[in-house]
């Protein structure tokens, strides 16, 4: 007995909602340069590097106008809506910023010492050694993610970048087979969609190129992918992350990384993932759960798995007299290689995690991202700067194709793909295919969508820790350390079938990190009752959704809903993740 | 000497508690610091001399009286800039709130003066104010002291209880006579209110019975407008309540609803998530009920009732029905 949350499609059409043509009169419509959307380390990177490349260059600067450049940013300021592990290859970092020393970047600096576990059970710890290469860190800096885009905010607005904060970007103008700008979201709606006193309509940006920078379930992004037929044959995949970060009192000297428990070895339960804990400076720590989305029980909740994770004594001893200070979920793409999809379509160019830019072995995008974007940068330069319009961004997708962002994701083409066959076998796969450089398996392994693997009620609920409000906590304790303060009655901005089978409804309560979705007790005590002693599966329930806790992780997006951008400003407003 | 300045806002003939809260808090502070707290109040003829001179009840020494638009920032700014210029007011203090945040924030522009937000209470410290003020959702609390002076305060609402002081008198009334600045004019007020048509007004009463998701439905809300009803209360909710549609948004409590610090807070079937709790823990006594013994609420409540919320309330609103005869 098992739903596919895929048979529940959400109800919208991003064809016609997203993507549309210009709507305000002409003189209306905001003319700039080149539009970024998403105040990331992508959209940052791509924005500082125009910038950079339009300093030497004042007659094509004079051409863009009043605002050569614009970057919209849904959440209230560039760092707010940004989660990440983090540790950056610094690679990016030094090509985008030539002259400035590494102690003076906005990091927590580079760790010595590497350490691989494997948690077989609740109490064991197995160290793995040699630190299997993906998990070597030497030379890579911890980050927080959120810093780092508060930091590269402020280098974009030195370089006279217009940075648009509390903007959500709902719809990408489109005309004549080419993007000529996106469409800012709406503020003021209550509700049901009316118009409140404070009600200010959304405007059309128009602009010579367009960068989708979105990051991880990019609204906009999706939508182009499916508009110009950008992807593969091979369905993106997605993995969530669940973070917290900890003030310790004994200083962690060691990059850790764990497989194995609170995940679960058996094929049938498809839990691939693992933790991360690093050192940010002597008195902080953060870390984290990372699961592939394709797991199969309705009751698996990675938010309360990470809880559980923190009773094990290699990690209990870390966070032993410490508070937590910051917390926040997000979800990552996995697909790899054979998922990313083609990176430009006439005026515009896809940067960063919204098009797959995730080393999945390795867990690092940022840098990734950050590549990306001043490779966007380039190709959008060199087209303006030759032939004055963007409609032919392949050299775009060329620099991608020739950096280390395809060659490291080739050689992990076929890693993630084996681990459905469970925890074990996966694992062995993995390992000789970074033995080989990739060589083997060989072949192209297929990716499957998160949403076309069908949930049951299982029973992983039943060894969650009962929250202490010390060491674990209820999701909505992390919600509020999250600095989510969304208005109550702002639109829903969530779309999802509400009437469901019991199991699609249990997968999303116990899924949702931030406590968006529920299913009411009376509903699961009659699915109770119908089931003579377990749980009725296929009742069709209908679930209750507090989209104000949303902090935007985007995983209901892979699991059969679709996350659409809050209001400008709302969501989280995370400061050290 | 003077020392501490507060604003009080006023609304067909009584002080807004808030504000009534700063006065006291401002006395208090003034006393401390070896000087005079006084206070600025901005209106109609409403200002009577018997009304103003009743902050004097509260510690002010002195109460400035301008005639000007009430219930907008900028011409109490225009007041109260004119007011520490001429007298040399060492602090402004404010009960916090939307308006009380603007002019502070007004006052501080025009100024130049040092300014602290959302404080949670203030202190003495080698005869300069320190502010206290959470930071990162509440998580930490810093201290914030004042390089300059004038130093702004603007609490949080609710921060500062309105105590009737022990040498209170009539506060002298004095009338000044400021020219507004010409953009403090083009504002006018079309409409007081309560927004979104709240009768009651939760955040001044002294008694609260609020309702959670156990009290099952709609329908249990009655349960707790009769006690309410009984104890000479108000109403009030949680979130998830007002979002199911129960009770009217304008009675919800916390985070993204009101901050209230009423003497009794009676919670019913509330689970006493961190989103409720900041906005209702500063209050007198916490009692809870809730048939759940693990719920979080217990762990802040003075006194906790485990059990049938249906059953308990009903007796309850009996006996203090019976009590009150």
């Amino acid at each position: 007995m098992a739903t596919a949350p895929i048979e529940f499609p959400p109800p919208v059409d991003p064809e016609q909602e997203f993507v549309g043509a210009p709507t305000d009169p002409e003189e209306e419509r905001i003319e700039v340069g080149v539009a970024i959307v998403g105040g990331g380390p992508a959209g940052l990177a791509c924005a500082i590097r125009l910038s950079q490349l339009l300093a030497d260059d004042e007659p094509l600067l004079e051409s863009l106008g009043e605002v050569p450049i614009a970057l919209v940013e849904k959440g209230k300021g560039p760092g707010s809506h940004l989660l990440s592990g983090a540790m950056m290859k610094p690679s990016a970092m030094r090509a985008l910023f030539p002259d400035l020393p590494e102690s003076d970047w906005p990091t927590f600096g580079t760790v010595d010492k590497d350490a691989v576990y494997l948690l077989p059970n609740r109490r064991m710890t197995i160290p793995l050694k040699p630190t299997p290469p993906p998990f070597r860190n030497h030379g890579n800096h911890v980050v927080s993610v959120a810093q780092l885009g508060r930091w590269l905010a402020e280098r974009a607005e030195e370089a006279g970048v217009y940075i648009l904060g509390e903007t959500a970007a709902s719809r990408l103008l489109v005309e004549h087979g080419r993007v000529v700008g996106v469409r800012s979201g709406d503020k003021g709606r209550g509700r049901g969609g009316e118009e409140l006193s404070n009600f200010e309509p959304g405007a059309d940006l128009i602009a010579k190129a367009t960068v989708l920078a979105e990051g991880t379930q990019g609204h906009l992004t999706g939508a182009a992918i499916r508009h110009f037929e950008l992807g593969t044959d091979d369905p993106q995949q997605w993995e969530l992350g669940v973070k917290e970060v900890w003030e310790v009192e004994k200083p962690l000297d060691r990059v850790i990384h764990t497989t194995g428990w609170p995940l679960r070895f058996g094929a049938k339960y498809r839990e691939f993932g693992g933790s991360f804990i690093y050192p940010m400076g002597a008195d902080r720590v953060s870390m984290g759960l990372v699961v592939g989305l394709d797991y199969r029980d309705a009751t698996f909740s990675a938010h309360d798995a990470l809880q559980e994770l923190k009773t094990h004594p290699l990690v209990a001893e870390i966070v032993e007299g410490g508070k937590r200070v910051g917390w926040g979920a997000k979800t990552l793409p996995s697909g790899g290689y054979w998922a990313r999809p083609r990176v430009w379509a006439p005026g515009l160019a896809i940067a960063g995690d919204g098009a797959g830019m995730v080393n999945v072995p390795t867990l690092k995008g940022v840098h990734y991202a950050m590549h990306a974007g001043a490779f966007a940068a380039e190709a959008i330069y060199e087209r303006l700067a030759s032939s004055g319009n963007c409609d032919d961004l392949s050299n775009y997708e060329a620099k991608v194709r020739d950096s280390e962002i395809d060659r490291d994701s080739y050689r992990s083409r076929n890693m993630r793909q084996p681990f459905a066959k469970g925890f074990f076998v996966g694992g062995a796969i993995a390992n000789m295919m970074e033995i080989s450089g990739g060589r083997f398996p060989g072949g192209r392994w297929a990716t499957h969508d998160d949403a076309t693997v069908d949930v049951f009620v299982g029973d992983r609920d039943k060894s969650y820790p009962r929250p202490d409000g010390k060491v674990t906590f209820d999701k909505l304790s992390s919600v509020f350390l999250s600095g989510n303060a969304t208005r109550d009655d702002a639109p829903n901005h969530i779309r999802v079938q509400e009437q469901v089978p019991l199991e699609v409804a249990l997968m999303w309560q116990n899924m949702c990190p931030a406590a968006v979705y529920e299913v009411p007790e009376s509903e699961l005590e009659a699915a109770r009752d119908e089931g003579n002693g377990t749980v009725d599966g296929k009742r069709e329930v209908k679930v209750q959704i507090t989209p104000s806790n949303c902090v935007q992780c985007g995983a209901i997006t892979a699991k059969g809903g679709r996350l659409t951008p809050p209001e400008g400003g709302d969501g989280p407003n995370y400061q050290m993740t | 000497m003077t020392a501490i300045l507060t604003y009080a806002l006023h609304y067909e003939g009584e002080f807004n508690k808030n504000s009534l809260g700063a006065v006291s808090e401002g006395a208090r502070l003034a006393g401390e610091l070896g000087g005079e707290a006084a206070a600025v109040v901005v209106g109609g003829d409403d200002l009577t001399d018997e009304l103003c001179a009743s902050l004097g009840k509260y510690g002010a020494a002195r109460v400035y009286r301008a005639r000007a638009p009430e219930g907008l920032a900028q011409p109490v700014v225009d007041v109260m800039a004119e007011v520490i210029r001429d007298n040399g007011y060492r602090y402004a203090l404010f009960g916090g709130g939307l308006l009380g945040f603007e002019i502070g924030a007004g006052l501080t522009a025009r100024l130049g003066a040092g300014v602290t937000m959302e404080v949670t209470a203030v202190k003495v410290q080698d005869g300069q104010l320190v502010a206290e003020r959470p930071i990162l959702q509440d998580s930490a609390v810093v201290d914030v002291g004042y390089v300059g002076e004038p130093g702004i305060v603007i609490g949080r609402l609710n921060a500062f209880d309105v105590r009737e002081a022990a040498n209170g008198a009539s506060a002298e009334v004095v009338d000044v006579d400021v020219e507004l600045q010409p953009h403090s004019t083009r504002a006018t007020m079309v409409q007081r209110g309560e927004q979104r048509g709240a009768d009651v007004n939760i955040e001044d009463a002294e008694i609260l019975v609020a309702g959670g998701r156990g009290l099952g439905n709609a329908e249990g809300f009655e349960l707790c407008e009769q006690l309410a009803d009984a104890l000479g209360g108000a109403v009030a909710a949680t979130r998830a309540v007002v979002d199911a549609g129960w009770y009217p948004y304008a009675a919800q409590i916390g985070q993204t609803g009101k901050t209230v610090a009423p003497k009794l807070y009676l919670a019913a079937g509330i689970s006493g998530a961190i989103q409720h709790k900041v906005g209702m823990q500063s209050s007198e006594n916490i009692v809870a009920i809730n048939k759940d013994p693990n719920a979080p609420i217990f762990e802040f409540s003075d006194l906790g009732v485990v059990g049938d919320l249906n059953k308990i309330i009903p007796k309850l609103t009996e006996a203090v029905k019976a009590k009150r005869g």
